[in-house]
């Protein structure tokens, strides 16, 4: 436990102290989470609303690609964005490859499926009879979006905490459309790779896990909150 | 989408020919998705089983740990086996760093959680009486415990495939731990993020689709699976 015990040492200080590196991987970390989130809000909402809602052809094979799309591996997504991005690629123009907006339009691709796959499971959920007796009793397609988002509120918040975790740990895709530059665009994952495989600087490493752990651990004790104010209501969320 | 289709040109050739990287990188990762999965399901199912069936202290608690497990970011659970590993610390001494079994074990942890929390939700989610009139007639534990595995297989198969996709594309633990030595312990995942990051864009896209068309393979049984299963419904997310 020698060992242990004194890389800890080591590294609750940096944490302590607010060590300058660890503070900006964590300023860069949040602001991807809530910028990803917000743009897989903005663009998946509207979706998932329609599946969940809509009496459209086509309906199911939507709902089962959207299923599908959170198996995506990030490592492919990772290969796909930075592609699209690199000067020759079909977006080379914009000059954003390996900076932190391109890390940005990573996670907001990788958080998209929590949100567009979840929210319509949460509609789903909703006592069949509400959605059907707004819709007789007059209500427009607005105001049964509203309706519909209101009722099940948990379930969206709960894909949005899913979609939130997915940002903070996945590395792939941010090591690869990013290149993991450090003070620049790397997250607390994506740093915590770089300081063991590139520095083998353990304390430093060890500092920025206890750091991301806190993260998770705040949202994990959000989900479960909100789980238990939602009875039978079980999300799990899996991201790296 | 020149440069896509540049770089598919250059693949695609490199699967059909049978690259020896390529196959022999197919091959690795193969032989972790079945290892590791095999023994995340020696630990995890009876795991799963106990807490699924059983009626003792502090199985609420076990449970929220099984779910919380799967939220830990990868790159988490690839730190905290460097520390254990690494020399000077509590088993460095079996120099497993930087070695091929150290990525079958990475998985294999990281695997341990679908197994036990899916396995868990599966058996919770049999019909209530089902398992109370086995008891009551007289079925001892090992016979309640086959009988609910028989009922819930359909869950427990999904269990099993959330776990093999999880072997499959995670990255972020075993880059690690396992230092992602090219041709030597890369899976298709970790070696398409290395190509990628080396430039080595065709490569990582030749990968990538060998790995693509796995994942794909293993919705398709997920998704048969689930279809005679019907009313089941399990997601999953892997990741890297």
């Amino acid at each position: 436990m020698g060992y242990l015990w004194d890389q800890l040492r080591a590294a609750l200080p940096l944490i302590i102290h607010g060590n300058s590196y660890i503070l900006s991987v964590t300023a860069v970390t949040l602001r991807v989470a809530v910028v990803s989130t917000a743009c897989a809000l903005a663009i998946g909402l509207p979706i998932g609303l329609a599946i969940g809602l809509g009496r459209f052809r086509g309906r199911r094979a939507l709902q089962i690609l959207a299923n599908a799309s959170l198996a995506l591996p990030p490592v492919l997504v990772g290969i796909g964005v930075l592609l699209l991005l690199l000067p020759e690629g079909a977006f080379g123009s914009l000059r954003i490859e390996f900076t932190l907006q391109a890390v940005y339009v990573a996670q907001t691709i990788l958080a998209l499926p929590y949100i567009v796959a979840l929210t319509p499971a949460a509609i789903q959920g909703l006592p069949p009879g509400l959605v059907n007796q707004a819709r007789a009793l007059g209500a427009g397609r607005v105001q049964l979006a509203l309706l519909a988002l209101r009722e099940a509120r948990i379930g969206v918040l709960a894909a949005v905490i899913a979609a939130v975790g997915s940002t903070l740990s996945e590395v792939a895709a941010v090591i690869i459309v990013g290149g993991n530059i450090q003070n620049h665009d790397q997250t607390l994952a994506s740093a915590i790779v770089s300081q063991v495989d590139a520095f083998n600087n353990v304390p430093y490493a060890l500092a920025i896990g206890i750091v991301l752990l806190a993260l998770i651990l705040v949202l994990i004790g959000l989900l479960t909150v909100l789980q238990q104010r939602a009875g039978g209501l079980h999300l799990r969320f899996r991201a790296g | 989408m020149r440069l896509i289709v540049d770089e598919l040109r250059v693949a695609l050739p490199l699967i059909f020919h049978g690259d020896p990287y390529l196959l022999s990188t197919l091959w690795f990762t193969v032989q972790v998705a079945a290892i590791s999965t095999a023994a995340a399901c020696a630990i995890g199912v009876p795991l799963g089983l106990a807490l699924g069936l059983g009626r003792f202290r502090g199985r609420r608690t076990l449970h929220w740990l099984a779910n919380a497990g799967l939220a830990v970011p990868p790159v988490l659970v690839g730190l905290w086996l460097f520390l254990l590993l690494t020399p000077g610390s509590v088993l460095g001494g079996l120099g497993l760093l930087a070695t091929r079994r150290v990525v079958f074990i990475a998985q294999a942890v990281l695997a341990v959680p679908y197994v036990v929390a899916l396995t868990a939700a599966a058996i919770q989610g049999l019909g209530g009486g089902l398992l109370s009139q086995a008891r009551a007639l007289g079925a001892g534990r090992r016979q309640v415990s086959l009988l609910a595995l028989r009922e819930a297989r359909v869950g427990v198969i999904a269990a099993v495939i959330a776990a093999l996709g999880a072997t499959l594309s995670e990255v972020g633990a075993i880059i690690i731990v396992g230092g992602n030595v090219y041709g030597y312990n890369q899976t298709l995942a970790s070696g398409a993020l290395y190509e990628a990051q080396a430039a080595r864009y065709a490569d990582a896209v030749a990968l990538g689709i060998v790995l693509s068309v796995l994942i794909l393979v293993l919705l398709g049984t997920l998704g048969a699976v689930q279809h005679r299963g019907r009313g089941i419904r399990l997601r999953f997310r892997w990741t890297g």
